[in-house]
């Protein structure tokens, strides 16, 4: 062998020794192929949820999985909407077996089939308010129950107790916002969060309010997208009080969700329409604040309830944990003690009545007051289409000078959803 | 090859003074050269092996192939002396290029041919697999049970039950439910825990059973009972009968028939379909969609105009304001590198920070550019301001890259040109117009046109700012300052009935066509300048 032909082959053992030790060396790299090759008694649990239930749902699973011999990951997404959007596209090696999420995912989620209907206990039921089971219930041939209620989000009236009162009815709320606006040096009304894209979650209380509503439903009680309510006969003799509104400035559309905080932080607005995840940042700024419902305009101005929950994926079965998901989000999940332990820090209010009795936080509880009779968010997929449209409509009527009258606005949004619907 | 050590920091200094980069490719040449190359490509093998394992590991044999072929290749690339020198510096830019642009370009246009939105994620046996078991339903009078996997005594896997509603203990097997003497049989908190005949199975030994306690079966009147987790099990009959000769699903009590509708949906005739759906090929549906569909096509055009106007605008603004300052600040004075940085801020800052921040500025109540200038303009709610805003915002982002490019292509000029001109009698306006312009486009154009193709798609400014509304009067899911992509987004991801990831990839490519179309007769127009250099 000649000499070059000896070093170019010395140079070749050399690399291939190199990329063997590179493969030894890297934390189980082969070992993690083995895993996926042979089924191993016990495969990793993985949970998807957001940051800010990251400890809290890694410290439940932990103590969950330990007694069950599991191991469990708990994987933090950035935004809780990467949840939604990253499970549509995952591959079965990485896929979670359980994923945190709002009901209103449930339609797109069950009609895809990425989730797995659960059946739990009648004792765990007993536990779970029905409005929040139906929140997560979908099927266009049997409703199925998708997911675990584990805490509730709504919007409520927010009175800064300080520059006024709490107020009895909407005549006096009106009154107490104007004559607060009038006092000039940016004072707005009643402060609730809109912007160009418009925000009808936050302006959802007024809209039922004036007897609007999203869908109807069929007669076994299932949403129906044919029905659709923006322009119902009764809303539509209501809407002339949004353009009354307007002239006056009660509400504005130029608010969107910075500005909101900014004002009522501030106490240029002495009302503020939002939800429990600013209950910290009035309480830093020092304000003192009673939160209730809206009061009611011409029928109760009840707002959009989101349940947050726990759902079980189809991968749970790929992965042969699917009784695991199940008694996870079916059972353990359910619990009042669980329920406690997730919902404090975050400051939401659970779902299990027991867990609800042990709320101590005052603004939590009237949080949950000002919830009662609320509408859980239609979790039908036609939802996508009403969102942006019923926004608009708002932020058309709201604008200030220029703004279109309601009526007219409302009537074109409702047919913009229902051709949407139609052709979708 | 050299084996001797780099040369010693003594040797008297070279006459020729070398650039940095040849001095630094000569300091790691020879020995630690060798080294450094056998490390790295044993990283990138051992990173193929790794990849290739997997790969075969999830029978993905095509993707094997290339990545087999390209790993050898790379190799050889690499390894060969004084061969192949020109690849060397190839092959990594073409690794890229296939991985980041070509790749994802042939996904995108496979997609398009497809039905892949949602309810049409799963391939079609998981689908009916999916309908078989969502259809199933608790009876209304359906029983519920406590649940204890356990072994009879021959091994096998069993269910001992306790009826929730009645207290009734069973066994559930694979032939039915058969009760279970009291005799012998302790029940705890509505649990069986003990059972003559049978091992209870608790703790870790459960979940090891998962596969076979998922799809244990007791069949029952009408229907089966299921584990449900661990410790529950239902009764549930099914609402719908699969047929896999006919491939048809068959409701169970009013017998209507769903057919595979050949778009991914169980069908019946009156057009009810099942969910979920599967993904399949659709052919040119998708894009006849485009065409046909009255709520696409109808701000198609509108949307499109805008989306010209805008690009071509914040292009010609940004390059005017851009080579006005540039040319300004050419001249020599008191504070010129001073002025020069304070251009290129705007550049220096992350759009989206920028972007965000004029949302708030340029808010019509509470903004401070109204504020400040006292007015009441309605900058992001009316139609047109809105346009003028996205400009204005669109013109303070661009205009630092081309005041950047101008600085450099004006220093290219040779003077002389200029001072012959002036001797021959030309006016400022005139050298300008007829020399010095003319001699920068032929820099500066493909870069217009580049800078024309990226804002014709710069999703950041439009939804940052305003997400393309305010809204208009057609009520159409187009805003007035949507352009086409930031509407692509919203007919894919805000319209209709959740996302659709087929159409929003259809009109990408229609985009595409659009973009390469402008692109080519743009490069094709600069070539004559190219005449006069």
């Amino acid at each position: 062998m000649s000499r070059k032909r000896t070093r170019r082959v010395g140079t070749l053992a050399l690399m291939a020794a190199c990329s063997a030790a590179i493969l030894v060396a890297a934390p189980g790299a082969l070992a993690r192929v083995d895993s996926v090759q042979t089924v191993s008694a016990t495969p990793t649990f993985v949970i998807w949820t957001d940051r800010d239930r990251e400890a809290d749902i890694k410290s439940l699973a932990e103590a969950w999985a330990r007694p069950r011999g599991l191991t469990v990951q708990v994987i933090a997404k950035a935004e809780q909407n990467n949840i939604r959007s990253d499970f549509v596209t995952v591959q079965a090696a990485n896929a979670p077996d359980v994923i945190t999420g709002a009901h209103d995912w449930v339609g797109e989620l069950a009609s895809n089939g990425s989730i797995l209907p659960i059946s739990p206990r009648q004792t765990v039921l007993k536990q779970i308010p029905k409005y929040t089971r139906d929140a997560f219930s979908y099927g266009k041939t049997v409703s199925q129950l998708y997911g675990m209620p584990t805490h509730l989000e709504n919007v409520g009236l927010f009175v800064n107790t300080q520059l006024a009162k709490v107020p009895k009815n909407w005549a006096d709320l009106e009154k107490q916002a104007l004559a607060f606006k009038r006092k000039g040096g940016g004072r707005v009304g009643i402060d609730v969060q809109q912007g160009t894209g418009g925000d009808a979650y936050h302006m959802y209380p007024f809209f039922s309010g004036l007897c609007g509503y999203v869908f109807g439903k069929t007669k076994g009680g299932a949403l129906n997208p044919k029905d659709v309510g923006l322009d119902n006969k009764v809303f539509m003799r209501n809407a002339p009080m949004i353009d009354r509104w307007n002239k006056l400035g009660l509400v504005n559309s130029k608010i969107d969700n910075n500005t909101a905080s900014q004002l009522f932080t501030s106490k240029k607005a002495a009302f503020w329409v939002t939800g429990p995840w600013n209950i910290d940042a009035v309480r830093k700024a020092g304000i003192r604040f009673r939160i209730v419902q809206l009061p009611r305009i011409k029928c109760a101005s009840v707002p959009f309830l989101g349940v947050g929950g726990m759902m079980v994926s189809r991968f749970a079965r790929t992965h042969g944990l699917e009784s695991a998901a199940k008694d996870f989000v079916a059972s353990y999940m359910a619990s009042a003690a669980a329920q406690n332990t997730l919902t404090v820090k975050n400051g939401r209010y659970p779902a299990n009545t027991l867990a609800a009795k042990n709320v101590k936080d005052v603004a939590l509880r009237q949080i949950g007051q000002a919830g009662a009779g609320g509408v859980p968010m239609p979790n039908i997929k036609e939802m996508a289409s009403v969102w942006n449209d019923l926004g608009l409509a708002w932020v058309k009527s709201t604008r200030g000078t220029g703004a279109t009258k309601a009526q007219p606005s409302f009537r074109a949004a409702a047919r913009a959803i229902r051709q949407k619907i139609a052709q979708g | 090859m050299s084996t001797s050590a780099t040369p010693t920091p003594a040797a008297p200094p070279d006459p020729v003074r070398w650039s940095l980069p040849a001095r630094l490719v000569t300091a790691v040449s020879g020995t630690p050269a060798l080294v450094l190359k056998i490390a790295l490509l044993a990283l990138v093998n051992a990173a193929a092996i790794w990849a290739g394992a997997h790969l075969a590991n999830a029978e993905k044999w095509p993707a094997l192939v290339v990545l087999v072929v390209s790993t050898v290749a790379i190799d050889v690339v690499y390894l060969a002396p004084r061969r192949a020198v020109p690849l060397k510096y190839l092959l990594p830019g073409m690794v890229f290029l296939l991985a980041f642009q070509v790749i994802p370009i042939l996904y995108t246009a496979q997609i398009a041919f497809t039905n892949y939105s949602t309810g049409h994620i799963l391939v079609k046996d998981e689908a009916i697999a999916t309908i078989r078991e969502t259809s199933l339903a608790a009876p209304p009078n359906g029983s519920t049970y406590t649940l204890a996997p356990a072994f009879d005594s021959d091994r096998e896997l069993v269910l001992l039950l306790v009826d929730d509603a009645t207290g009734e203990t069973y066994v559930g097997t694979r032939d039915g439910l058969k009760p279970l003497p009291r005799e012998g049989t302790t029940v705890e908190d509505g649990l069986v825990t003990a059972a003559a005949g049978y091992r209870i199975v608790t703790g870790p030994a459960l979940f090891a059973l998962d596969r076979q306690l998922s799809n244990y079966r007791v069949p029952v009147q009408g229907g089966a009972v299921r584990p449900e987790g661990i410790d529950g099990a239902v009764e549930l009959r099914p609402t719908l009968r699969y047929d896999p000769q006919s491939d048809t699903f068959t409701r169970i009590g009013n017998g209507r028939v769903f057919r595979d509708n050949g778009e991914g949906s169980y069908a019946a005739a009156s057009g009810d379909t099942l969910e979920p759906g599967w993904k399949t090929g659709v052919g040119w549906h998708n894009f006849s969609r485009v065409l046909n569909d009255r709520l696409i096509r109808g701000p198609f055009l509108r949307v499109f105009a805008w989306t010209v106007v805008f690009a071509a605008l914040t292009v010609s603004l940004s390059f005017a304001l851009g080579l006005l300052l540039a040319i300004t600040l050419d001249k020599k004075f008191r504070f010129q590198r001073f002025y020069r940085t304070v251009f290129v801020i705007p550049y220096a800052i992350p759009s989206f920070l920028t972007l965000l921040v004029w949302a708030g500025l340029l808010n019509d109540d509470f903004g401070v550019v109204n504020n400040i200038l006292g007015t009441s303009i309605p900058w992001l709610f009316d139609p047109w301001w809105a346009k003028v805003s996205i400009i204005i915002v669109s013109l303070w982002l661009t205009f630092p890259y081309f005041f950047l490019v101008s600085l450099g292509a004006l220093q290219s000029i040779p003077s002389e040109l200029v001072e012959a001109a002036r001797v021959d009698g030309a006016g400022p306006w005139q050298v300008f117009r007829r020399i010095t312009l003319p001699l920068l486009l032929v820099a500066v154009a493909p870069l217009l046109i580049a800078s024309f193709a990226f804002n014709f798609n710069n999703f950041n400014n439009i939804f940052l700012l305003t997400g393309g509304n305010p809204p208009t009067e057609d009520q159409s899911i187009a805003g007035a300052t949507d352009i086409l992509i930031s509407y692509t987004y919203k007919l894919a991801f805000a319209a209709g009935k959740g996302t659709d990831y087929a159409l929003a990839s259809t009109i990408s490519i229609f985009i595409f066509l659009i973009v390469a179309l402008i692109s080519t007769l743009a490069f094709w127009r600069s070539k004559s300048l190219e005449a006069l250099s």
